[in-house]
């Protein structure tokens, strides 16, 4: 629960983080291409507002061509209208001349003033252009239903006394069609306005004219004429029905087309928006001369921007697609940190526990120095530093019956299977040493137990040594290990017989080796870690720089510091590969020691001359009467034994009694050759027994036991030891 | 070591004096087991002169007192120095003996 609990605040804070990015990343996208949009729009307005002009140009330029033509037409015949006013039966011939002589012109006619000529008060023949067939046909538009004097293409030239271009009209009766007239007034010799001459040019081609003015597809053209008559126009029904006026007061739909309507019928050229439908449309307009028109291009702003819109969904789709992969890939990498812390939060636990792990190791072993702070013969001191958090060296040591056991051992491996196969060393070490005095027997005691279950095949080389303090006599096995350096008057190496490393085969045979110690001599245990420690160039520290850093009497924890800082400069920054392990021990016992020897026979009467001896003991630990008889009581019960029954009646044997003295430790060692047999095996007495119950034996061990501190029996080779001390 | 006897009515004095070692336990067993055949009176070892007991000598004391518990006489121990003292109190000796010390 709590760990979920963390994940999801981990998976929080790297979601907010996300966010934040995902956030940051989508405004910049959105900034970049709002400016663009911007950009791409006023350049796309910039472009179309000059193709609309231009299309505007050009459609009024082929409209202007289309008018001068028309123009032309009339203004070549003015001549010959003059002319024929002398003879009006050839009047008619003009206008059919204007008219199969321009093919711009659909229509045609010279239409007298009423009243001008006595023989045709109302004269005007029409020549009309059949658009199928291109004949030309003559009519007359002087009918009751056409009444042309009236019409607009006629008045206004006569009022004017000029050539005009009139409104768009339907031209019904006449051309029956959509048309504007060119009218020309033709004055007689006098200057009288004596006709109208026109020609007549059809819309329809005009719209089609417009038309190709197409700048983009939905866009649309509009012509208003000088009146504002709506000539062009998608809506066909507004066309010639409707003025831009009356459209633009009845269309409430459009904003801003009052303004465009003035601008255009004033003759303006320009570009206004005006709205429709809420749809911003663009009107470029711009007059056409002599005509009073004005044309005009309508494009909606969709349509103008359609392309550079479509560009920018593109745009919003692939910023969309890239911020899902952005959100997809924080997401990924999210979970990532999440593994990756939990595996973090894992390492840290598990290091927590070799932590742990290593403390509990650690506190197997011997770790205060000075460990036997009220001994002065003996000066210690150890050290293990493991390569990794728990290790697979050992050291160990106690002091049992005056004798110092002690030992040191590498596993082979590292970590945490090497760690309890240390863990186990160590406590056979205790559980074998507790009993047994020869360290050739206790490495062949944790050999047994330890080939017997060792199915990982792991196998530890090991060195033991049992030191006699009291007279400074060394016995040691050494089982694989690297020899260890003894200090006396010179360094070098303690020899070591061949043995194998323990956990490998069960049932060998372990050598025992000794040596003697003398005041101020020292051992230095190590393992391989100190003599192969590498350097960065992979070179070994060696025996020659451990014997090196020997040099000079120092005290046990001095020379520890020396290594270890030697070793330390040697190695620099290279990782330490192995477990690093000194065992330093420094005799300084024997100084003031004194050997006291005595030789017995197994004869009782020689137990006379121990008072003698023991006085001469008593004597340097300078004791009272009553604990010299105490001394000379316990060493009589240990000798009297061995006289009376460890030989065979009738025959010689010896007993050799050792007695040591340092400052004010007594040790005394009673050696026979006799049949095996151990005193301290006897039970005990009980000593508020009564009368009755009370044996009549067993008094003599019982005394020497409550005299003594220490009292240790073993039987070595073909003797019997038995080492009885007190310290007074 | 010496061991004189003295006897008068029914109380046997024994007299020790030297060290009572194993070599001079060995010495006075014979008398000492002839003496625990009298174990029915009162037998007061005098030891005023005893320097050292060892566990042999202690032994003879315990026959002794064993014979007279069984005979229904009466053992008295008499000046005892204090090593000797000692050694009785390690073995548990001061309870199985009455102890008398010197006038």
């Amino acid at each position: 629960m709590k760990s979920d609990r963390k994940d999801k605040k981990i998976l929080g804070v790297s979601v907010r983080a996300g966010l934040l990015v995902v956030i940051v990343a989508a405004i910049s996208l959105e900034a970049t291409s709002i400016i663009q949009y911007i950009y791409s729009q006023r350049a796309i307005k910039q472009e179309a507002s000059l193709r609309a002009k231009s299309e505007l140009k050009n459609a009024e330029n082929k409209i202007m061509d289309v008018v001068d033509q028309a123009e032309a037409a009339v203004r070549n015949s003015v001549w010959v209208a003059q002319w024929c006013l002398e003879y009006p039966d050839s009047i008619r011939r003009i206008p059919h001349r204007v008219v199969s002589e321009n093919p711009v012109v659909v229509g045609s006619t010279m239409a007298l003033v009423p009243g001008y000529s006595e023989k045709y008060p109302l004269y005007a023949p029409y020549a009309a252009r059949d658009m199928e067939t291109g004949e030309i046909r003559m009519l007359s538009l002087a009918t009751e239903k056409y009444d042309y004097p009236s019409m607009e293409w006629f008045t206004k030239p006569l009022e004017l006394q000029d050539s005009y271009w009139s409104e768009p009209y339907f031209d019904e009766n006449g051309g029956d069609m959509l048309m504007t007239t060119f009218s020309m007034p033709i004055k007689d010799k006098d200057g009288t306005v004596a006709a109208i001459l026109t020609a007549d040019i059809s819309l329809d081609w005009f719209t089609e004219l417009v038309d190709e003015m197409k700048v983009y597809p939905n866009a649309f053209n509009m012509v208003v004429s000088r009146s504002g008559q709506i000539m062009v126009c998608p809506v066909e029904t507004l066309v010639m029905n409707t003025t831009i006026d009356q459209f633009a007061m009845e269309s409430e739909n459009f904003e801003g087309f009052d303004r465009i309507n003035k601008a255009m019928l004033s003759g303006q050229s320009g570009e206004m928006p005006v709205r429709y439908k809420g749809q911003t449309n663009h009107v470029y307009f711009s007059p056409v001369e002599r005509t009073g028109w004005s044309l005009s291009i309508v494009l909606p702003e969709s349509e103008l921007y359609s392309g550079v819109r479509r560009v920018s969904m593109i745009v919003k789709l692939l910023q969309l697609l890239g911020l899902t992969m952005l959100i997809v890939i924080l997401r990924v990498l999210a979970k990532n940190q999440l593994k990756y812390h939990n595996l973090n939060e894992q390492k840290k636990r598990m290091a927590n526990e070799l932590h742990i792990a290593s403390e509990i190791q650690m506190a197997m072993i011997p770790k205060t120095f000075p460990p036997f702070p009220e001994r002065k013969d003996l000066d210690m001191a150890a050290s293990i530093i493991p390569a990794k958090e728990v290790g697979g060296d050992l050291y160990d040591f106690f002091i049992r019956d005056e004798k110092l056991f002690f030992c040191i051992g590498d596993v082979s491996g590292k970590g945490i299977p090497a760690s309890l196969v240390m863990a186990v060393t160590r406590s056979l070490f205790r559980a074998m040493s507790a009993h047994e005095d020869s360290p050739a027997r206790i490495t062949a005691l944790m050999n047994d137990t330890m080939s017997e279950s060792n199915e990982s095949n792991m196998f530890v080389t090991f060195f033991c040594g049992v030191l006699d303090l009291a007279k400074g006599h060394l016995r040691y096995c050494n089982a694989g290990h690297n020899p260890p350096m003894i200090l006396t008057d010179a360094i070098r190496m303690l020899t070591v017989a061949p043995n194998v490393p323990l956990g490998i085969l069960k049932g060998m045979d372990f050598v025992e080796q000794e040596t003697s110690f003398n005041y101020d001599d020292a051992l230095l245990l190590y393992t391989d870690g100190l003599s192969e420690a590498e350097n960065a160039s992979h070179e070994q520290f060696g025996e020659a720089r451990i014997e090196e850093a020997l040099h000079g009497r120092k005290s046990s924890e001095a020379h520890l510091e020396n290594i270890k800082q030697k070793v330390s400069l040697f190695v620099g920054e290279a990782p330490q590969s192995d477990d690093l392990t000194i065992l330093f021990i420094h005799y300084l016992g024997n100084e003031n020691k004194k050997n006291y020897h005595l030789t017995l026979h197994n004869d009782v009467e020689q137990i006379a001359l121990l008072p003698e001896f023991v006085e001469t003991v008593a004597s340097l630990v300078k004791l009272d009467p009553e604990a010299t008889m105490n001394l000379n009581l316990a060493l009589e019960e240990a000798v009297s034994n061995v006289i009376m029954y460890a030989y065979p009646e009738g025959t010689d044997g010896i007993v050799d009694i050792d007695a040591c003295v340092v400052e004010n430790r007594v040790t005394l060692v009673i050696t026979d050759s006799g049949k095996a047999f151990d005193p301290t095996a006897k039970a005990e007495v009980d000593i508020t027994a009564g009368v009755e119950e009370r044996p009549i034996g067993g008094l003599g061990i019982h005394l020497v036991r409550t005299i003594m501190d220490t009292v240790s029996y073993e039987r070595k080779g073909e003797q019997n030891i038995l080492t009885i001390t007190k310290t007074y | 070591m010496e061991v004189n006897i003295t006897r008068e009515n029914n109380s046997i004095t024994v007299h020790f004096s030297g060290r009572m070692d194993t070599p001079g336990a060995q010495e006075i067993n014979p008398q000492m087991n002839a003496l625990a055949e009298e174990a029915n009176k009162t037998i007061i070892l005098d030891c005023t002169d005893l320097s050292y007991i060892s566990s042999s000598g202690l032994r003879i004391f315990l026959t002794l007192r064993k014979a007279a518990l069984d005979k229904g006489g009466k053992i008295i121990v008499r000046n005892i120095c204090d090593s000797i003292r000692s050694v009785f109190m390690m073995t548990g000796f001061l309870n199985l003996f009455e102890i008398q010390s010197a006038k």
